[in-house]
């Protein structure tokens, strides 16, 4: 009789470490998220529509996506950018950059807020510099815009800079000895081989944005119809006691950033999925 | 393309990895830069394809100066060790590339370019291949797309890194005489780079042998194993025994030259057997001279084993040696700076 040999894995059962990683994700995500959605259904199917599709939070739903999405893009931008200086060039003062890149994370977001909107304002040190051009830019979706970038910068170089590391020179060697230039070296060899690596940390930036509440309400002015972001809507409606309101809000605001996300990570899966098959 | 390498030096910081270097290589010639790690190969074989700088000297193609000429201009098919095929293109893409990325006046239309790409897959036995990503292929198939994209380009000379040293012995086996196949239908100038001696005098029509940044001997692979100038060259194209005599002096001869009997005759030696390891269609005896208490190797086919034979440890055997070779003192040092 032979008997099977059951491979030997590091971590002790299927069965265990499933049923762990269900529990941790219920307790910390599905449960929370599942009474958000009971709280909202207290309210009528009419009630709900009323007040998702107030003209203020419709106004709030777009400021926040179109700032984030642009927040995000410029943090793939520049992220990348930064990034690239870390990892291809030696410089005094390198590892203080490094450790810089961090700091969104740690910093408290309102005290972000707070220092944004003191140079931003019209009579900041680079808000009195704009001024005169009849730019403004705290108390704008500028402003807003530029909080996001802040706290979402360190998601792409985090990402991009072990990549970019591990990318081997000879590609780009290899693209020279086939008679390709500096441009078409970086559009056509090192671009794609980043792509999926910043995707990702557009996502993480995109979705941190999404949810940003802290720094952006005190740059942004909160004027309704112009500079309310979600977030403030939802804080709003629970300070007057409409808990079924705010999970309404809320809840919209969670499907809508699912799809994106969700849309998002297919793509950056099917990129990744050609050319890393085993 | 001939190729003239005019007194070329190269260091990395403190290391100089090409020390005054001159060769001239034939247009059409197949040729082997052969020499153990850190011995600047590598280095040279990528001061042809310019991509790395000069320190001094010139490297001259087909008389015209060089030296200054970026990687792009010069013209090279480069193959990689590690293959650096494009892992988001497709085999297609990755062959193409090459075509692709020229000016727009110069770029070949749609169709020849595809024309160009199946004909050069067909050229290396992968046609059926075109739509796979690299990740999908095998070590020597990758190599040779690797080959097939070098050529896309019409390079005239073509340089490799050691372009076997990540396959298997028996893909290895193969792709030396597909890639010697190839040369001789192209014929266009090939230099490659390896620390397998077999490879190189396999392969080549001149073998180069490099030690230490320098070339210490140039020659067909006939000459440089039969008539190597010194001792380094004769260490490293084969097996070796090294004897001391009485006066420091160092003589050497190759294992399959040791000829072993059961009995004394003329000048022949006592010896122990150690260790007696068969490889195929040879045996490898290590036995320890009686006289001198030195350990040396002798190799014979299985034949030759037959008559002496079977051997066990500690039979006695009669070693003559018939072809000692000695290089002189001079080269002593140089030995004893690679031992």
């Amino acid at each position: 009789m032979v008997k099977k040999i059951k491979p030997q894995r590091v971590l002790p059962g299927f069965g265990l470490s499933m049923g762990y990683t269900i529990i941790y994700l219920s307790l910390i995500i599905l449960i929370p998220i599942t009474v958000l959605f009971l709280k909202a259904s207290t309210l009528s199917l009419s009630d709900i529509w009323q007040t998702v599709t107030d003209d203020r939070v419709v106004a709030s739903y777009k400021l926040t996506f179109y700032s984030s999405f642009v927040a995000a893009v410029v943090n793939a931008v520049f992220g990348t950018l930064i990034a690239w200086v870390l990892v291809k060039y030696q410089f005094p003062g390198k590892k203080i950059i490094d450790a810089l890149v961090d700091l969104p994370f740690a910093l408290p977001t309102a005290v972000a807020g707070i220092a944004l909107t003191t140079i931003y304002a019209p009579n900041g040190w680079i808000g009195q510099l704009f001024e005169p051009m009849g730019v403004r830019i705290a108390f704008t979706p500028i402003g807003i815009m530029i909080a996001l970038t802040f706290i979402g910068l360190p998601f792409v170089v985090r990402t991009v800079q072990p990549v970019l590391q591990d990318f081997d020179r000879q590609y780009e060697e290899a693209a020279s000895t086939l008679g390709a230039n500096s441009i078409q070296i970086f559009f056509k060899i090192i671009l794609p081989t980043l792509f999926p690596a910043i995707l990702t940390g557009f996502a993480l930036a995109f979705a941190r944005a999404l949810g940003e509440y802290g720094s952006v309400v005190f740059i942004s002015g909160n004027m309704p119809m112009k500079t309310e972001i979600v977030p403030l809507l939802i804080v709003t409606k629970l300070e007057q006691f409409d808990y079924a309101g705010a999970a309404a809000i809320a809840s919209v605001m969670l499907i809508f950033s699912f799809i994106l996300l969700f849309a998002i990570n297919f793509w950056q899966w099917r990129i990744s999925k050609k050319h890393q098959v085993a | 393309m001939g190729i003239t390498i005019e007194k070329v030096s190269k260091a990395f910081g403190d290391f100089a990895a090409i020390k005054d270097v001159q060769l001239e290589i034939p247009s059409g010639d197949f040729i082997a830069l052969l020499g153990p790690s850190g011995s600047g190969k590598t280095t040279l074989l990528r001061l042809i394809a310019g991509l790395e700088s000069l320190d001094s000297g010139k490297i001259l193609f087909n008389d015209i100066d060089y030296s200054n000429k970026t990687v792009k201009e010069r013209k090279v098919g480069f193959v990689f060790q590690h293959y650096a095929l494009f892992k988001h293109m497709t085999i297609f893409e990755n062959i193409a590339f090459g075509l692709k990325v020229r000016p727009f006046k110069l770029r070949p239309s749609n169709q020849e370019i595809k024309e160009r790409v199946y004909s050069l897959l067909k050229f290396v036995q992968l046609e059926h291949m075109a739509d796979r990503y690299p990740s999908q292929l095998s070590g020597g198939q990758k190599q040779r797309i690797a080959l097939a994209r070098a050529l896309a380009v019409e390079p005239e000379v073509l340089l490799l890194d050691e372009p076997f040293g990540a396959l298997d012995a028996k893909v290895r086996q193969e792709l030396r005489h597909w890639l010697r196949e190839i040369h001789e239908k192209l014929n266009i100038t090939t230099i490659f780079v390896t620390h397998d001696q077999e490879e190189a005098l396999e392969m080549a029509d001149t073998i180069v042998v490099m030690n230490q940044g320098q070339i210490e001997q140039i020659g067909s692979p006939d000459e440089v194993y039969h008539h190597p100038v010194n001792a380094f060259v004769y260490r490293f194209l084969g097996r070796v025994n090294e004897f001391i005599d009485s006066e420091n002096e160092v003589t050497y001869i190759r294992p399959h030259e040791v000829v072993l009997r059961k009995s004394a005759q003329g000048n022949s030696v006592p010896a122990k057997v150690l260790h007696v390891h068969s490889v195929g269609s040879l045996v490898r005896i290590q036995l320890n001279r009686l006289d001198t208490n030195a350990l040396f190797e002798a190799e014979v086919n299985t034949e030759k084993y037959q008559e002496i034979g079977p051997l066990k440890k500690g039979d006695l055997l009669y070693a003559t040696f018939s072809n000692l070779v000695a290089f002189g003192n001079e080269q002593k040092e140089a030995l004893t700076a690679i031992l």
